[in-house]
């Protein structure tokens, strides 16, 4: 079974450790911009396996230790 | 050590996939062709696939074929996202090129996907069980790439024939034949 985050607790972890953020939806996902770097492909349901966060949070490089204090890596 | 114990220890497994798209967009129709990167491993009793070119990318799946599709499907929809934002083919093509080329900000998975590959030849290993079916590629022959073409009644020399087709299809790295 793969673990799962409320999308609720990623917009958390977005306001902690990436602040000026940009986040929104578009058809099929959700797009986040933070330090010159877009992220194209966090899902849109309201449960996301944490693969796709840890992902994002690679790609966008955010600290890891930040967000491990979310339950987001 | 045995060729089959540094099979069962490798952790990362380096793909490369092909993909072919055509997609509107306002006011045209595109082609994109890629070589990319991919890297797999098991995570929370899954297979994810990552992407490492493009980057910005992920899915999971009960087994590697699974994942694979899904992140097909997901690569697929991304272009359509970036169609629909897209003023102009120019536009198009940019946001397409900058989402292929665009590097995670740690560059790990880049760097796991090097370094699986370098395991691999250095044991001189089989791809492990769920892989050994897979067709095997040397990354040196197939060098990553996006290839962004218009296509529509507007396009410039462009090639409209059947050899321009290509599957969909995912491979093991594998060292270049000697």
């Amino acid at each position: 079974m793969s673990a799962s985050v409320p999308y609720a607790d990623v917009l958390r972890m977005l306001e902690g450790c990436a602040k000026g953020h940009d986040i929104r939806r578009t058809t099929h996902g959700r797009r986040v911009e933070h330090g010159g770097k877009v992220y194209l492909d966090l899902p849109k349901y309201d449960d996301i396996e944490i693969g796709h966060i840890r992902k994002m949070i690679r790609h966008l490089g955010i600290e890891k230790d930040c967000a491990r204090r979310f339950n987001c890596y | 050590m045995p060729t089959a114990e540094v099979a069962i220890d490798l952790k990362e497994h380096p793909i490369m996939l092909t993909l072919q798209d055509s997609i509107s967009g306002n006011g045209f129709h595109a082609r994109i062709t890629m070589s990319g990167r991919t890297l797999m491993r098991q995570e929370d009793g899954k297979w994810w696939m990552y992407g490492v070119r493009p980057a910005g990318i992920a899915a999971s799946g009960g087994n590697i074929e699974d994942a694979f599709l899904r992140f097909r499907s997901k690569y697929k929809e991304i272009l359509f996202d970036i169609a629909q934002e897209s003023r102009t083919f120019e536009d198009f093509a940019s946001q397409v090129d900058r989402f292929f080329n665009e590097s995670d900000a740690d560059n790990e998975d880049e760097r796991l996907w090097e370094s699986a590959l370098a395991s691999i030849r250095t044991g001189a290993c089989q791809p492990p069980t769920p892989f050994a079916n897979l067709p095997r590629r040397a990354p040196e022959a197939y060098p990553s790439f996006i290839k962004i073409e218009r296509v529509d009644a507007e396009a410039k020399d462009v090639r409209l024939m059947p050899s321009e087709n290509v599957s969909d299809s995912y491979a093991y790295s594998f060292p270049k034949a000697a």
